[in-house]
């Protein structure tokens, strides 16, 4: 029996001033008893703004224009506030992406238990205490956390007693809204097994919501895929991956499915070949629809435009396009540009009476290379943004020493620091906080040129100019003069790397670079770097959570874990042959939606 | 005033991260931005705010061709009631009150532009220097931001006007500045250590950028909307300022302002002859002018916060 029923809804941002934005065209889902259903598409496709109106959750100027909502049975399109309050969190709850962050900060765990519990049953202060234990032990969180403050928590475990807060009630449907986005993959990975075995214990219904292809597939039973406000398929998970109806789905298959497949290493093409312009990647393959239509001279934002016609045409055109291999550079064909020998840093904690020393970097040794790409791979607090921020010099290493050349960054004065930051830039993860929004891109990008390389006026325009091409934003009349708002957060990216490339520096730290981007636009960043690292032989360091994208970019893989490298070495090598017991668990934290579908096959 | 800082400080940074998807999709809607103005117009509280300002604003210039007679000619019978002559009577020396009242909204003008303005500056530059630094240089700045939080500012103010050498509207915008920067210091200061954290401003330093640039050309023109609505607040405080100063007495009484006239009203017992004509509209005029000032305030934060608008 359905317990959602969601008929022809229709759901608009409605402004005076602004033509309606129509965020939700037509929708048809229907939720079963028990069923755990996953919503993907990339953000801006309206699936939020689908999920926050199914809990009548929207808020002005975002109204339900037509169409039906139906739980359980009951209309709930028009119901009034007063009807619909007793359902909440008893019949219907929810865990949105920042759930987390709306855990109280002054009332410990086991209180906000106690004050949803109490709220809605007449359950004894014992019991609230029993239901509450229980709660959190479904979880996998000991009981006695309960007298735990949030912050006291990790972001998963916070997560988790998220998730067991909105099922306090037993409600008889889910809706998880990116319930693990921005947390890393081990974690993740822990979060759905205990969703998955929740559910299978209660038999609620799910709606999940996540751009993540892979995490919906880990999960769910039936997967609806929504484009541009409208829900474009709808089918079993596995029949999605094997027979994908519409050209979206199959280009969003594609770019995970490319992902997982093998490097082939044997072909020993050296670097220069991919400087002639060949678009790279092992992992990403010919499928992403950027890639083809890149070539054809568009840009990701504009395929995003794109018709349904026109992604068939693309899809078809890419399923003959045969995937570029590349093989990772040889180490010693590179000259060093860093050498990092030893390093270790450790911060002292003072919390009450104990002081608590953390090694957040601990005798590190690796060096960066003349148009060479290294990954640093590991879990938030592994340290690799740490070793980021001693390599640019911003903190200096307890030991160790870091070598630029003949230089000593660790030894640097604040002046040294000065003229060294032009050979060290960085690329950010966050796109929309690295520009200034008060600045125009010109502005932004004249600021590097005017003080390392004396290039001022016309001839700094100019330059901008050349460089916004070569990052693929063309025309560059286009977008020099406009502000940061006036673009997509994947051209904004590519404003950072032109940014970190103009001052031609020796070595360039990309942290995350593409983590906060869709799906679709991520592998074109990638391309980007790749080209241009390997074109004017830059040493980059590529710091990154995630092994797959990793080894699609980069020559070397080093893998740290609680400050330690456990891993290191050619970047194929380290994934199909991973030595340590760490770098086994992150490669199987991956949600692969495809071992059981290929089997299958 | 302190209100309405705080609030704008907490929503800027939420209403970031919290922009509803159909807004921050780019390119996608080609939406054009509202300028500042416009946003402020289409908010009906801060209209409504801007329309009572440029009223007043208007009456402040035009002042000689509004006002009846001289403010200061005592041409009348003293202490007269409301007539078709003097509209809201005469003074104790037979000045025409209604002239006085036009007059008045000069000097309130004045000193709200000028008085805010200069608590404005102090406030940000000892509140930007403090929070950009940090280190021992915020502690020496917070601690006087601190002290002179805590200090009672009324007291000071009299203390201030009363022994002054000079007497005058100078004398008395001098005063309110140099006693009201504090807020406005304080919450500059934590918006600057938000926004020194801003991936942005890292870029700035890589970028090659000197202090002073960071500070002046990528910080200071985000906090613009903050402060606006400081400057704001900080003008209809100090319209308040000098108008208790001047009501306790401590100011010229000589000048021509609501202040002044609420003083010498009260001085010849305007209340208990009923002369209700020289005591309420001076008043009432006050809490006009500072209400809209505080409802301007509301459509700036719209600016600095989306959520806010009114579309």
């Amino acid at each position: 029996m359905a317990v959602l029923e969601v008929k022809d809804l229709n759901v608009s941002y409605m402004t005076k001033k602004r033509p309606p934005f129509h965020a939700v065209k037509d929708a048809n889902l229907t939720i079963d008893a028990g069923e755990i259903v996953g919503l993907v598409g990339e953000s801006g496709s309206g699936k939020s703004t689908l999920g926050t109106a199914v809990l009548r959750l929207l808020d002005p100027p975002g109204t339900i224009t037509s169409g039906q909502v139906i739980f359980d049975g009951k209309d709930i399109t028009r119901a009034s506030e007063d009807e619909i309050r007793p359902l909440r969190w008893a019949e219907m709850s929810t865990v949105f992406q920042s759930s987390m962050n709306a855990l109280n900060p002054v009332v410990n765990i086991g209180k906000q238990f106690k004050d949803v519990i109490e709220a809605h049953t007449n359950m004894t202060e014992r019991e609230i205490e029993r239901r509450t234990a229980e709660l959190l032990e479904m979880v996998n969180i000991d009981p006695s956390f309960s007298r735990f403050y949030a912050h006291e928590l990790s972001g998963g475990m916070k997560q988790r007693v998220a998730i067991a807060l909105a099922l306090a009630l037993q409600p008889r449907f889910v809706l998880l809204d990116e319930p693990t986005t921005g947390l890393d993959v081990v974690v993740q990975q822990a979060i759905l097994d205990n969703v998955k075995r929740i559910q299978k214990e209660f038999g609620f219904a799910v709606l999940m919501i996540s751009h993540d292809l892979g995490a919906i597939m880990e999960i769910a039973d039936r997967v609806a895929v929504m484009y541009q406000g409208q829900l474009v398929d709808d089918q079993p998970a596995r029949d999605l991956l094997l027979r994908p109806k519409h050209p979206y789905s199959r280009v969003l298959i594609g770019s995970y499915e490319d992902l997982w497949q093998p490097a082939s290493g044997s072909a020993a093409e050296d670097a220069s070949s991919d400087a002639s312009g060949q678009p790279i990647t092992r992992a990403f393959g010919g499928k992403a629809p950027v890639d083809i239509a890149a070539r054809h001279g568009m840009d990701a934002d504009e395929t995003r435009m794109l018709g349904m016609d026109d992604l068939q045409a693309i899809a078809e055109a890419t399923a003959q396009d045969p995937a570029v291999v590349r093989a990772p550079a040889e180490a010693s064909a590179h000259e060093a540009v860093m050498v990092i020998e030893n390093i270790s840093k450790h911060y002292t904690r003072r919390r009450g009476l104990t002081k608590t020393r953390v090694d957040a970097v601990s005798d590190v040794s690796f060096t960066l290379r003349k148009g060479y790409i290294t990954a640093l791979v590991g879990q938030s607090g592994s340290g690799k943004t740490t070793i980021g921020r001693l390599i640019t010099g911003i903190e200096k290493p307890d030991s160790g020493s870091i070598l630029f050349g003949e230089q000593r960054v660790d030894q640097f004065a604040r002046r040294d620091l000065k003229e060294y930051r032009r050979h060290v830039q960085l690329v950010f993860q966050d796109p929309y906080s690295a520009l200034n929004p008060a600045h125009t891109i010109v502005h932004t990008l004249t600021r590097p040129l005017a003080n390392f390389m004396d290039v001022s006026g016309r001839a700094a325009r100019q330059r901008v100019a050349e460089m916004l091409e070569q990052v693929g934003l063309t025309p560059a009349e286009q977008f020099i003069d406009k502000y940061p708002h006036q673009l997509s957060g994947g051209q904004r990216q590519r404003v950072v790397v032109a940014r970190a490339l103009l001052s031609e520096p020796e070595i360039v730290i990309a942290d995350e670079p593409t983590s906060m981007l869709d799906v679709t636009i991520r592998a074109e960043i990638l391309e980007i770097l790749n080209r241009l690292v390997r074109d004017k032989g830059i040493a980059m360091l590529y710091i990154t959570h995630d092994l797959l994208s990793a080894r699609a970019l980069a020559d070397e893989i080093l893998v740290l874990n609680k400050g330690r490298i456990v891993e290191g070495g050619d970047a194929n090598q380290v994934i199909s042959e991973p030595q340590h017991d760490y770098t086994r668990l992150l490669l199987s934290s991956i949600p692969n939606p495809f071992a059981e579908g290929l089997v299958a096959d | 005033m302190a209100m309405q800082e705080g609030r704008t400080f907490g929503l800027e940074t939420a209403a970031e991260d919290l922009a509803p998807e159909p807004y921050d999709t780019g390119k996608r809607t080609r939406f054009k931005v509202p300028n500042g103005l416009a946003i402020m117009w289409a908010n009906r509280k801060s209209r409504t705010g801007l329309i009572l300002l440029a009223l007043f604003v208007v009456v402040g210039i035009f002042a000689p061709w509004i006002a009846p007679y001289d403010p200061r000619a005592g041409i009348f019978m003293p202490l007269a009631p409301p007539s078709g002559e003097n509209w809201l009577g005469t003074t104790q020396l037979g000045e025409d009150v209604y002239s006085q009242l036009i007059y008045g909204t000069r000097t309130s003008l004045i000193v709200g532009i000028l008085a805010g303005g200069l608590a404005t500056i102090i406030g940000l530059i000892i509140g930007m220097i403090a929070g950009y630094a940090g280190g021992w240089v915020d502690e020496v700045l917070s601690f006087f931001i601190n002290v002179f939080l805590v200090i009672p500012t009324l007291p000071l103010m009299i203390t201030f006007a009363a022994y002054s050498p000079i007497k005058g509207v100078t004398t008395v915008i001098i005063v309110i500045g140099v006693t009201g920067w504090a807020w406005g210091a304080r919450v500059k200061r934590s918006q600057m250590m938000s926004l020194r954290e801003r991936d942005y401003i890292t870029a700035a330093i890589f970028s090659g950028e000197p202090m002073w640039r960071i500070v002046f050309r990528e910080i200071l023109p985000n906090m613009t909307s903050l402060i606006v609505a400081g400057y704001i607040g900080a003008a209809g405080a100090a319209i308040g300022a000098e108008a208790g100063l001047a009501f306790i007495g401590v100011g010229d009484p000589l000048t021509i302002s609501w202040g002044t006239m609420l003083y010498w009203a009260d001085n010849s017992g305007a209340l208990l002859t009923g002369q209700w004509g020289w005591l309420i509209p001076p008043g009432l005029a006050l809490a006009l002018l500072i209400t809209a000032l505080t409802l301007v305030n509301f459509g700036v934060d719209a600016i600095s916060n989306p959520h806010l608008r009114e579309e």
